[in-house]
Formats: C-alpha cells, sequence, structure tokens
C-alpha cells in the first residue's frame, strides 16, 4: 500500500511489473510443480536400486519365493505379504463395520450435540501418532488378550492388526459420512413419503446412494493399512512367516513380518549385504506400486460418485 | 408385477410399524461408533496410570487435590456447561493459553541453549531487519522501478545476513578448486552485517538483546493487533508499553525470584502478553467474565493443597513423568533416564519443517486456486498436479523414508540421521497435506473480495497478498498445526534415514545426528525391562501426546474464532 503512488496511474508504462507478476507466477508454478517432482523421485529413485536388485535375483523367484531369509540371500515376498494381508484382512474386518455404522450414526441419527463430541474424538483418534498405537498393542493389548485366555505370543499379528484396525476407523467414518452427507435430502424425503421408517430409508435409500463413496472409503483405508509401519514395527514382530492355509486360525495368534516391518528390519540391520540393501528398495518399490493403484482406485470410484448428484 | 394386488393402504399397514428394530440399529451404530472411542480412552488411561502413578500417592495427597482442585474445577465445569456457555470458553482459552504460552517458551529456551547464543539471535535478527528496512526505502524512493527492486529483495538478505560472497558459496568454490588440485579460494570477501554485529568488541547485555528482538515486536505486533480491533492508538501503546515495564521489572526482580532474566523474558513474550491481552478484552467486552474464575481457582486450588499436603506431610506420586524426565537424557537405568535431547531434536526438525514445507506448501496452494488455468496444456498439467497431490497424501510413511534414504543420504551424501535430513523427509511427506488444507482455506475466501481488488485496479499478486491471504491465514494456521502435529508424531522416515536410537547430547547444530521423540520412544519400547516398559515408555508416550494435544486444541480455537459461518 505504502509503495504505490497516490492515485490512478494510468499512463505509466507498467515496465516492471508486469515482469514482477510474470515471476511470482512462476515461482508459485513451481511450488505446486515440487508434488510432481516428488513422485517422479520416489518412482526413480526407488526403481534404480530395485533394478540392480532385479538383474541379480530373478523377479520370478521374488514375488513366488516362499522363505524370506536375508542372512541367507534369499529373498521371497511371499511371506512378507502374508504378513501384509493379514494385518489388511482383520484390521478390515475390525475397521469396516465399525466405521461404516459411525458414518450411519453420524449422518442419519446423531442430535447435533452428540455429534459436537463424537466427531472431534474421531479426529483425535486420527491424530495419535502410529507408534502410540503400537505400544498400545504390545503392552496393554497383547497382556489383556493372554489375560483372557487367547494363546497368543508376545509379537503376534493379532494385537497389531486390532490397533490398526482402530487407527483406521476415523478415515472410514468421515469419508463414508461425507458421502451420506451428499445424498440429496429429496432421496429421502421420498423414502419417508412411501412409508418408510428411518430404519429402512437409511439402509434401503442411503447408504445405496452414497455405496461407490462407501466403497471409495473402504479402499483408502485398506491402503493405509497395507502401508501402516510402526504398529506392526512394535507389536507383530520380526519373523517371515508363511500363512498356515491347514489351521487358519492359529495364524492369528503368531506373529509375522509385513513388509513395511521387514523394511525397517533391513534399514537398521547391522551387517547386511549389498543385495540385502537394494532388496530394500524391490520392497518398497512394490508397497508404493500397490498402495499407489489402490488409491488410484479409489479416487476413480470416488469420482463417479461426485457425478451423480452434483 | 402383474400378478401383484393394486394396493390401497400405506407400506406395513397391516403390521404396526417396527421400532424394536429401528431402535436396535441407532443403539448398534452408536455402540460401534463408541466402541473405537472407549477403547482408546481405556488405553490412554492406562498409559497415564503407569506415566503418573497416582496409586503411589498417600491417600491424604489425593483427597486434598481432589478436594482443593478436582471438585472445584468439575464443578465449575458442570456450571459452565449447563448454563453460561460463553464463559466456558472464556474459561477454556484462559487455561489454555498459559500453557501454549509456556510450550512456546520452553521451545525458544531450547533454541537459545543449544541451537544459538542470544548474540547469534540478535545478529541475525538485526540484519534481517536492516534487509528489510532497505527493501521498503527502496520502495519508497524508487517506486516505479519494479525490477530494480526484486534485484534489491534478494541482494540485500544476502549482503546483510550472509556477506558477499556467502561463506558457504566460498567453502564450495574452494572445495571445487581444491578437487581440481588447484590452491584457489575467494580471500577477501565484504562480510555481513551479521558478522560484523558478532565481531563488536562491546555487545549489550543478552536481556537487553532479547527485549529489542523479541519483546519489542512481539508487543508492537499485538499492540497493532489490538490497535486494529478497537481503532485506538492509545491502546495499542499501552500494549507495548506495559509490556515493556513488566519486562524490565522482570529484569530486575527475576534474580531475586530465582527466574534468569532470559527465561522471564520468554515468559512475559509468549505467556504474560497474550494472557493478559485476552483478559483485558474479555473485561472490557463484559461477556463470559465468570469463565476468569476457572484459572483463578484452578492456582489457588495447587497452592492450597501444596501449602497442605506440605503441612500435613503426605506424600506425593512417584511418577515417571516428572521435571528430570523432561530435562536429562537418556539412560540404562530406568529411574534417571529423561527425554530432553528428543525433544530438541523435535523442536529443530519442526523448524526445518516450518522454514521449507510450509512456504513450498502454502505458495503450491496459491498457485493451484488463483493462478491455475482450466484450459489447454497447462490446464491438464494443472489437473495431474491435483490428482498427484491427493495420491501423495496415500503414500505410506516408510516409502517417504525411503525416498529420504536414497536423496538425502546416498545421493547428497548428507550426514545419515541429521535433522536436516529428517526434516526435509518428514517435510516432504507432510507436504500434500499442508497444501490440501492451504488450498482449502484459500478457497473459503469469497470472490467478491477478490473482483473489489482487481476493480481498484490491483494486480493479481497484490490481490493475493492484501486480501486473499490476510483472510486465509487463520485456515491455513489451522491446516499447518494440525500437520505440523502429524509430523511430530511421525516415525517410520526417521527409521529409515537412520535417526539415532537414542542421544546422550542434544544436537547443536543442523547437520547433526539427533534423535526424535517417536524415535525416542521406539527405542524404549524394545526394552523388556518392566520399569522401562510400564514407566520411561509410558512417560515418553505421554510427553508426546501432551504436546500434539496441545498443538491440536490451538488449532481447532483458531478454527473456532476465524471460522467463515455460511
Amino acid at each position: 500500500m505504502s509503495t504505490e503512488t497516490p492515485g490512478p496511474d494510468i499512463t505509466s508504462r507498467p515496465s516492471g511489473r508486469a515482469a514482477r507478476e510474470r515471476m511470482y507466477r512462476y515461482v508459485l508454478l513451481m511450488c505446486a510443480a515440487t508434488s510432481i517432482l516428488v513422485t517422479v523421485s520416489i518412482v526413480v529413485l526407488l526403481a534404480r536400486d530395485a533394478i540392480t536388485f532385479f538383474t541379480l535375483v530373478n523377479p520370478v523367484n521374488f514375488f513366488t519365493g516362499t522363505e524370506f531369509l536375508i542372512s541367507r540371500d534369499v529373498y521371497g515376498l511371499l511371506p512378507l505379504l502374508s504378513g501384509t494381508l493379514l494385518v489388511t484382512v482383520i484390521s478390515a474386518v475390525i475397521a469396516l463395520p465399525t466405521g461404516l455404522a459411525a458414518a450411519v450414526y453420524l449422518s442419519e441419527y446423531a442430535s447435533s450435540r452428540m455429534r459436537s463430541v463424537l466427531k472431534p474424538g474421531l479426529e483425535i483418534l486420527a491424530g495419535i501418532p502410529t507408534v502410540v498405537y503400537g505400544i498400545f498393542a504390545l503392552v496393554y493389548v497383547t497382556p489383556f488378550l493372554q489375560s483372557i485366555g487367547l494363546p497368543v505370543n508376545t509379537f503376534n499379528i493379532l494385537s497389531a492388526s486390532i490397533m490398526v484396525g482402530i487407527m483406521i476407523i476415523p478415515m472410514v467414518s468421515s469419508l463414508s459420512e461425507d458421502a451420506m452427507s451428499a445424498v440429496p435430502d429429496s432421496l429421502r424425503q421420498a423414502g419417508y413419503g412411501m412409508g418408510a421408517t428411518k430404519f429402512e430409508v437409511t439402509t434401503g435409500v442411503v447408504v445405496p446412494a452414497a455405496a461407490s463413496g462407501i466403497f471409495s472409503s473402504f479402499i483408502l483405508a485398506l491402503s493405509r493399512a497395507i502401508g501402516e509401519t510402526m504398529i506392526v514395527v512394535v507389536a507383530a514382530g520380526s519373523r517371515p512367516r508363511m500363512l498356515n492355509l491347514s489351521d487358519p486360525l492359529a495364524n492369528i495368534y503368531q506373529g509375522y513380518q509385513p513388509m513395511t516391518a521387514a523394511m525397517v528390519q533391513i534399514n537398521s540391520a547391522d551387517t547386511v549385504s549389498q543385495l540385502g540393501f537394494t532388496s530394500l528398495f524391490a520392497i518398497g518399490l512394490t508397497l508404493f506400486v500397490i498402495t499407489f493403484l489402490l488409491n488410484l482406485l479409489s479416487n476413480r470410484i470416488a469420482a463417479r460418485y461426485r457425478e451423480e448428484y452434483e | 408385477m402383474a400378478t401383484r394386488e393394486p394396493e390401497t393402504g400405506w407400506h406395513g399397514e397391516q403390521s404396526d410399524v417396527n421400532h424394536l428394530r429401528g431402535r436396535a440399529f441407532e443403539a448398534t451404530c452408536l455402540a460401534l461408533t463408541a466402541f473405537g472411542l472407549v477403547s482408546v480412552l481405556l488405553l490412554l488411561l492406562f498409559v497415564a496410570k503407569d506415566a503418573f502413578r497416582p496409586l503411589s500417592a498417600d491417600t491424604g495427597w489425593l483427597a486434598t487435590y481432589a478436594a482443593t482442585v478436582l471438585v472445584p474445577l468439575a464443578a465449575l465445569g458442570v456450571y459452565y456447561y449447563r448454563l453460561d456457555e460463553p464463559a466456558g470458553e472464556v474459561a477454556y482459552v484462559t487455561s489454555g493459553l498459559p500453557v501454549v504460552g509456556l510450550l512456546l517458551t520452553g521451545g525458544f529456551a531450547v533454541l537459545f541453549i543449544e541451537l544459538l547464543s542470544v548474540l547469534e539471535w540478535f545478529a541475525l535478527l538485526i540484519s534481517l531487519a536492516v534487509a528489510g528496512g532497505l527493501i521498503v526505502a527502496h520502495g519508497r524512493l524508487r517506486s516505479k522501478a519494479a525490477l530494480e527492486r526484486l534485484a534489491v529483495m534478494f541482494l540485500a538478505p544476502i549482503l546483510t545476513v550472509f556477506g558477499l560472497p556467502p561463506t558457504e558459496f566460498n567453502w564450495f568454490v574452494t572445495d571445487a578448486a581444491a578437487a581440481l588440485g588447484l590452491d584457489f579460494g575467494l580471500y577477501y570477501r565484504v562480510i555481513s552485517l551479521r558478522e560484523a554485529i558478532m565481531l563488536l568488541p562491546f555487545v549489550p547485555t543478552d536481556w537487553a538483546m532479547l527485549l529489542l528482538t523479541l519483546v519489542l515486536p512481539v508487543a508492537g505486533a499485538a499492540g497493532w493487533f489490538v490497535g486494529q480491533r478497537r481503532d485506538s492508538r492509545r491502546d495499542s501503546l499501552a500494549v507495548v508499553g506495559i509490556t515493556t515495564v513488566f519486562a524490565v521489572l522482570g529484569v530486575v526482580a527475576g534474580p531475586l525470584l530465582g527466574i534468569g532474566t532470559d527465561i522471564w523474558l520468554l515468559l512475559i513474550t509468549f505467556a504474560i502478553l497474550p494472557l493478559g491481552v485476552y483478559v483485558e478484552g474479555v473485561v472490557r467486552r463484559g461477556e463470559g467474565v465468570r469463565g476468569l474464575a476457572f484459572p483463578v481457582i484452578a492456582v489457588l486450588g495447587v497452592a492450597v493443597g501444596s501449602v497442605v499436603t506440605g503441612v500435613l506431610g503426605f506424600a506425593g506420586p512417584e511418577s515417571w513423568l516428572d521435571w528430570g524426565f523432561l530435562t536429562s537424557a537418556t539412560s540404562r537405568t530406568a529411574a534417571d533416564a529423561g527425554i530432553y535431547p528428543a525433544m530438541v531434536g523435535s523442536v529443530m526438525m519442526i523448524i526445518v519443517i516450518v522454514l521449507t514445507t510450509f512456504p513450498v506448501g502454502v505458495g503450491a496452494a496459491i498457485y493451484l486456486e488463483e493462478y491455475a488455468p482450466s484450459t489447454g496444456l497447462m490446464g491438464k498439467f494443472v489437473t495431474l498436479i491435483e490428482i498427484n497431490i491427493g495420491n501423495l497424501a496415500g503414500v505410506p510413511s516408510v516409502v517417504y523414508g525411503l525416498l529420504g534414504l536414497a536423496l538425502f543420504i546416498r545421493i547428497l551424501n548428507w550426514p545419515q540421521g541429521s535433522v536436516i535430513v529428517a526434516g526435509l523427509a518428514v517435510g516432504l511427506l507432510i507436504l500434500p497435506i499442508v497444501i490440501i488444507s492451504a488450498q482449502e482455506a484459500i478457497r473459503s475466501v469469497p470472490d467478491s473480495l477478490r473482483q473489489a481488488s482487481y476493480g481498484m485496479g490491483a494486480t493479481r499478486w497484490q490481490t493475493i497478498r492484501q486480501v486473499v491471504l490476510p483472510e486465509a491465514i487463520p485456515g491455513i494456521l489451522t491446516g499447518t498445526i494440525l500437520a505440523l502435529g502429524r509430523a511430530i508424531g511421525e516415525t517410520a522416515p526417521l527409521l529409515m534415514i537412520g535417526a539415532a536410537a537414542s542421544v546422550r547430547l542434544a544436537p547443536n547444530s543442523f547437520f547433526d545426528v539427533a534423535s526424535m521423540m517417536p524415535r525416542q520412544i521406539f527405542t524404549w519400547s524394545s526394552e523388556l525391562d518392566p520399569a522401562f516398559r510400564h514407566g520411561v515408555l509410558a512417560a515418553g508416550v505421554v510427553t508426546l501426546l501432551a504436546v500434539l494435544l496441545v498443538m491440536n486444541a490451538t488449532a481447532i480455537v483458531i478454527r473456532n474464532r476465524y471460522q467463515r459461518t455460511g
């Protein structure tokens, strides 16, 4: 303000000003383009070492191998995938119904006072650091499970997955609630007009109408569970293990090492061969590709539902 | 459908409407919503119990404090909730402001103890102020020469802060020359104003420098803010004057009370000044004045409680989380272990993130909201950026750690586990969150304001700087504080870039190897000793959560105060 000449000054040539405006535009564009740069550097830098790894280890062996032992240079991804799969499935069993129910309650039933308590509460769940969830699982949940008579080991996939599940509830509930709030009120009124009860309107009209948004939130939550690191590092143990298909229930009492935990372990190991170190990037790239595809899929589904009502 | 009887009644006429099913469904949904909340609440209670060990105190101690603090405050809380909601908000803010102020005081105290001396801070600030003065003066004198101003904007800070050529640049040239086998360096350089101040044979005392460079600017800003709100120059002068008087009084009286002068000045700036301005505002408005009773009763209750327990000889709990825990380094024995170096690491990491991620993130958001074209090739590129930011927000944190490891440590050869690498890796992680929240804040500024500004003949950048940003700042601040909260708790990237498992000495520079709070907590979690597992670990978790709680509460207060309605 103080730098401007007083009064309108239309006659003077806007000599430097245009250049300055252009420069601001380019500087800001560069800020925005940083995000592309981040993605590109993730892909390039991860691929660089992953390619080194795959020239020495046959990719087929890597993706189908059933043993993962860095000390003997045996790299099979399946045991790590087993761990990741277990965490994802168990946490999904906990989080998806719970998150959906929370979304239904918040969007359809809750009074405004109830909402003002529950919504910040769920936000707090999302704000707790994951390492804290991991400590909860290890120090409090596992002893609790043991005390009620479950034969869980000190490090087990069950308590880790329970905490992962609780951690991703807010993600499911907030995105699903957004989807349900976006359902036009006219649909609900039409349901009531037909004589349907609130329960029937909720389960028969609102939830199906918001289905794509709900699915998109489910996928995003799964992707989050797959990428979750600290909870499984702290509480799920450090032993890569194949799924025991003959006795599925026994699996959940044992410790597993999901992909993310394996990455942390390889990186912090004292003695690790050059090949072992590059395997870090192969696992990381696999993880990145899986989560990236899931996120894209989730966006696609969410974009479809947006078109329906706006 | 042909076989169906034409319906005449309404759905469910034959049977009573089944209310039971609906009720059961609602109750189930509520129970499931509460499930996550209640289980985490229980876990938090357990960890708090482990950290504070309230049961190790005498029953008399617990009863005294329950009678002097807990019961009166609970009664007040119920009263505010039922009868006087504005007073409740006043109580919330007046209790919260000192806590935030103490946290900031602690942060700055750590800064002055570990990172830079008061003299260095003074020199840096004075040089920056001179550079700013030069830029403003040039703008006044030659307002037409916009290109020249650009040059001044870049050169003035370099000249005053770094000197010509900057030392780092000089090192770089010398190193490059040495690598080529040449003995070549820039031995003659113009030293910067900052270096000149550092070389002065006599310097003002620490408190005078702090008064000039920290207390007065903050008081000035507060005074300006008050003046703007009340349209009164007198009030803003009063704020500055009273603050200065208090600061000087404290410098004289501080040693008598056993508080260091530096700490006293920091307290004045960050805790007492904001609290005073707020309380004065509440009293003047006369709205919710009863809320002021809450902090007063809390302080009185603690004072009475400590006198009573002292006289009657009740012993307090042997809490793991005490002053010693916050101020000492970790140790092999649980009783001596503390979190101080890790806290310093976290503070320094936050500084790196604020200086790097915040400007880039806000800049990106400004571009995407204010400049981005929606058509043509650039439009496609912008759409790509938007989609990409959304996807980056979903990339697992451990992958960012891997990126940090590959980029900063293996390619740029920066020291493994140093503060700067940690800050940049975690900064990249929260960049998409900062961008998205800043975009939302900027988007919520009504278009009519922009049109008005354009109508006055302002350029796009002038509109952004003078109209859009001031309106969007509270929203941007809220989003940034929440993102910083996320950053403080992130652990996986720290593990990947090799942050130290635990350090005994706090880092002194950004290239020092450091440990951060969550990294230190993770180290403790692998100790098998129950004294660690149920004591030190719990204390660490509670410390981390307390910091996050304060940050989130601040963000929520800012959001509620400045939220645009409608």
